[in-house]
């Protein structure tokens, strides 16, 4: 009966929130980093998520590349200025990130050209 | 799609998967082996019958030959296991025929071998469907009309259970497939044990065939290349690796030889007990009625028609039904790496939303329900095609991996030369036995098919490299363009609400030069009180609508610098929000197909509900903010025409947005944009459904466009080629954005054509 009811509750839930629970669960392995929601501009933070978007502009100086991730909590924008390569970011990737948060102009949460490790994703290697 | 469709989907093939949750597809070997083994298990189920319908054309001396030859097959489909076993450890990755014989003997045996194979597993569900509704018949035999409608509702259902992908196939796979083999062991130990004291009769012992032709070789040649079908699923495991736990070869080589073990064992004992229990089988012999199947003839004998008759049957049943499903994991697998060596149309790499690859499953259903009705459910009839694609198969795949050896030279190559070698030279030597001994039979379909299908392959690979020559040239890279370069026709079928906002977007956009054309009669006081600095021509002259709008077109088009780009604007109210709108309105639709093929003219939509007309607002206002969007799949020359006429709209702010349907490939293109220096940002968004449409329309949410103060242009891209077949072999990208795209509001939707020789 128990598992009959997952089964329906599974079948009534949003796919987009399973994905988000899977996403919440692979960033609480990961240690030091606390969820993208609790991101508070002005302070050092260690935070993981996985990248959903990228965005680059080369128009500005030799290229900006941004990429948002997202934990399943919130997502924080790192940005990084002057790049001419990817050097590993690519959608779904997981990405470890050190640094002191600020906000851009539209209000975003962002970081702003900081440390960061590639690690496996938990949807992609 | 409405709510409903989408929960229907979902509980019909489970809810989507994101692209991550690939890797629990994988399989362990004991689900693993049901999945891959299910058609080479299966087959005994007929093999032993197979062989014996030619036998009797000899009568009883000839059906004395059933244990040799039964002997003979196990032999060769032990030597071709030992020899794939060697393909499954060189390729980690999958080494199908096609893969082995592409990489080791040049590109047409590759083609070759693929082609082989697609058929061949495409014959492998329509055999197996068939086989499956005579086991079910042999135990009620009311339901022999209805085979065919039976067959084809099976492979219905098998699609149904593979759309929803691989896993939880396996699992129910796995019943039937391990369910099968128990029941036919306890009917060969229950068999061998009765025999002790002499063996029991089967029902048609001492069928009298008469003297019937005389024992030759070549009838002796075709009853082994009918026991053949015992080999079939070799090829699977060894194309499926990639489906396998880690570690994928060692796995698959287990598998192998399990699998291996299970069918020889189960082949030999049928076909001792058929022997000894003296089954007489004949196909549509005069004057002898129909027969049950030779497995539910030993199984009555054994059983006495005891329940374990029925569950001989019933196991047979399920796993012959489900024995397709080998063919519904490779046929697609084999399908999306063809594609992605671009042999076949690119969109067989899709994969749906349950992470299968769609395409072939669906393609792959539907060419074998054709099988199964052509040939009217007849199993004696459809396996005289099968077999001929599993021999050129293994042949090229085992000289291929010599090739490789003896190239290669990696540690205890010249075991493997050995091994491979000699099955190679077996395999080949079999593959003219069954080609010859079939050839009249029906085999001739096949091997003419292959030739074909050989040469499809080779010009879709042709126009694959040719578009991507073309798209990469440097030398037809669009020119650099302005504002100054646009020019507008707005085509005015009625005064309504969607021209007025088409007069408003217009403006916003500001070109070099509008005209209004129209071919209703339109009073010119009219016109002049909605947009008296338009001028409003009309088209005169024969012809249809749509003819004389072409023409007018081509001769604006003439008085126009080879870098102006020439929009015409086609506004139109929908009555509701309905894709069925396209139909209620085939004349609408009609002129913009017809446009399309204009060479340098670009079709705008202008789209509008009637229920979101506010006839507060004066529509002819321009827009405030204009977004342009350019739609990007890689960065190539079609790209940089759609950029360089987002350029030209005067927009607010141009973006370029790819989806990353694929996300190994989004680190690539965002190289590409940084080193081709293009001046307009570049956004990778996730798809993670896989899902086109959606993931635009999520995206562009945050726009708020209302058509009246925020106005979104969608440009897409879009290859046109000079035939319209190989139209087909490109994504129709344009179209499932324009389907999603529709009935937003403020939204217009332009399509660049790039023109390729």
């Amino acid at each position: 009966m128990a598992r009959l009811r997952r089964v329906i509750e599974n079948l009534s839930r949003a796919p987009e929130d399973i994905r988000a629970d899977n996403l919440r669960h692979w960033a609480s392995t990961i240690e030091g980093a606390i969820p993208l929601a609790d991101v508070e501009p002005r302070t050092r933070v260690k935070v993981a998520g996985v990248v959903q978007n990228i965005r680059i502009d080369p128009r500005q100086g030799t290229g900006a590349v941004e990429a948002t991730i997202i934990d399943g909590s919130g997502y924080v924008v790192v940005r990084w200025l002057g790049r001419s390569s990817m050097r590993g970011v690519r959608l779904g990737v997981g990405l470890v990130v050190e640094g002191v948060a600020g906000r851009s102009q539209q209000g975003e949460p962002t970081l702003l050209n900081p440390e960061y490790t590639l690690i496996p994703g938990p949807e992609h290697g | 799609m409405s709510k409903v469709q989408a929960a229907l989907k979902r509980v019909v093939l489970g809810r989507p998967m994101s692209s991550g949750e690939l890797e629990h597809t994988l399989l362990p070997k004991v689900i693993a082996l049901p999945v891959f083994s299910s058609d080479p298990l299966s087959s005994n189920a007929y093999a032993t019958q197979e062989a014996m319908i030619v036998l009797a054309l000899a009568g009883a001396a000839g059906l004395s030959y059933i244990l040799p030859i039964s002997l003979a097959v196990a032999t060769l489909l032990t030597i071709v296991v030992i020899s794939y076993r060697e393909t499954v450890k060189a390729y980690p990755a999958g080494g199908g025929a096609y893969r082995v014989s592409r990489e080791n003997l040049g590109m047409y045996p590759g083609l070759i071998s693929a082609s082989a194979l697609l058929t061949d597993y495409v014959l492998t569900v329509a055999v197996s469907m068939t086989a499956g509704v005579d086991a079910i018949v042999s135990a009620a035999e009311g339901l022999a009309p209805l085979r065919v409608e039976l067959a084809i509702a099976f492979v219905v259902l098998v699609t149904l259970a593979n759309l929803r992908g691989a896993k939880e196939s396996g699992k129910l796979f796995a019943v039937p497939t391990y369910g099968f083999v128990l029941a036919i062991y306890i009917m060969l130990a229950t068999g061998f044990v009765r025999c002790v004291g002499g063996c029991p009769q089967a029902e048609s012992a001492g069928l009298d065939l008469g003297a019937g032709e005389a024992i030759t070789l070549v009838l002796i040649l075709r009853a082994f290349a009918a026991g053949t079908t015992a080999l079939t699923g070799v090829e699977a495991i060894a194309d499926g690796v990639g489906a396998f736990r880690y570690p994928q070869s060692r796995n698959a080589a287990t598998t192998l030889a399990i699998m291996a073990t299970l069918s020889i064992s189960m082949f030999l004992g049928i076909s001792w007990l058929a022997d000894h229990t003296n089954v007489v089988y004949v196909h549509d012999a005069e004057g002898v009625a129909h027969q049950r199947t030779v497995v539910a003839q030993i199984a009555a004998a054994v059983f006495n028609e005891n329940f374990m008759f029925y569950v001989v049957q019933a196991m047979s049943a399920a796993i012959l039904l489900l024995a397709a499903n080998t063919a519904y994991q490779d046929f697609p697998r084999i399908a999306s790496i063809l594609a992605q060596d671009h042999f076949m149309p690119h969109q067989f790499q899709n994969r749906g939303d349950r992470l299968v690859f769609s395409n072939g499953i669906i393609i792959l259903a539907v060419l074998s329900s054709i099988l199964i009705y052509a040939f009217d459910a007849d199993l004696n009839r459809l396996i005289q095609l099968y077999l001929v694609g599993v021999f050129i198969s293994f042949t090229f795949s085992q000289w291929g991996m010599v090739r490789r050896s003896v190239r290669l030279k990696p540690s205890g190559w010249k075991r493997t030369v050995a091994i491979s070698g000699f099955g190679g030279t077996v395999t080949g030597v079999v593959l003219l036995v069954i080609a010859y001994s079939k050839f009249s039979h029906g085999a001739w379909m096949v091997l003419a098919a292959i030739p074909v299908l050989v040469y499809v392959m080779r010009s879709i690979y042709a126009h694959y490299s040719d578009v991507r020559a073309q798209l990469g040239k440097p030398e037809r890279r669009p020119t650099d363009r302005r504002p100054g370069n646009q020019h507008f026709v707005i085509f005015v079928p009625h005064i309504d609400q969607a021209t007025s906002r088409a007069i408003g977007y217009t403006r916003a956009i500001s070109p070099s030069s509008v005209e209004a054309v129209t071919a209703s009669p339109i009073e010119s006081a009219e016109w002049n009180r909605l947009a008296p600095d338009i001028d409003l021509t009309r088209l005169n002259g024969n012809g249809s609508t749509v003819r004389r709008l072409r023409r007018h077109l081509v001769d604006r088009r003439a008085t126009l610098a080879h870098d102006d780009f020439l929009t015409v604007i086609v506004p139109e109210v929908l009555k509701t929000r309905s894709v069925l709108e396209i139909f209620r309105r085939p004349g609408l639709h009609r002129l913009k197909a017809g446009l399309l093929r204009a060479r340098d003219v670009q079709v705008l939509d202008i789209p509008v509900v009637e229920e979101d007309i506010d006839p507060e607002v004066e529509a002819t206002h321009e827009p405030a903010r204009n977004y342009a969007i350019v739609l990007v799949s890689g960065v190539h020359n079609a790209t940089l025409q759609a950029i360089e006429y987002a350029e030209t709209l005067r927009a607010t702010d141009i973006r370029a947005v790819s989806f990353g349907l694929d996300p190994e490939r989004t680190e690539g293109l965002g190289n590409d944009w940084l080193e081709a220096q293009i001046p307009v940002p570049l956004e990778i968004e996730a798809a993670p459904f896989r899902d086109m449409g959606n993931a635009l329309v999520n995206y562009l949410r945050p726009f708020a466009s209302d058509g009246t103060h925020r106005t979104i242009t969608i440009i897409v891209p879009e290859f046109v080629v000079p035939t319209r077949r190989h139209q087909l072999l490109h994504g129709q990208a344009a179209l499932i954005v324009k389907r999603h795209l529709l009935f937003e509001r403020g939204i217009v939707v332009v399509s660049v054509p790039y023109h390729l020789d």
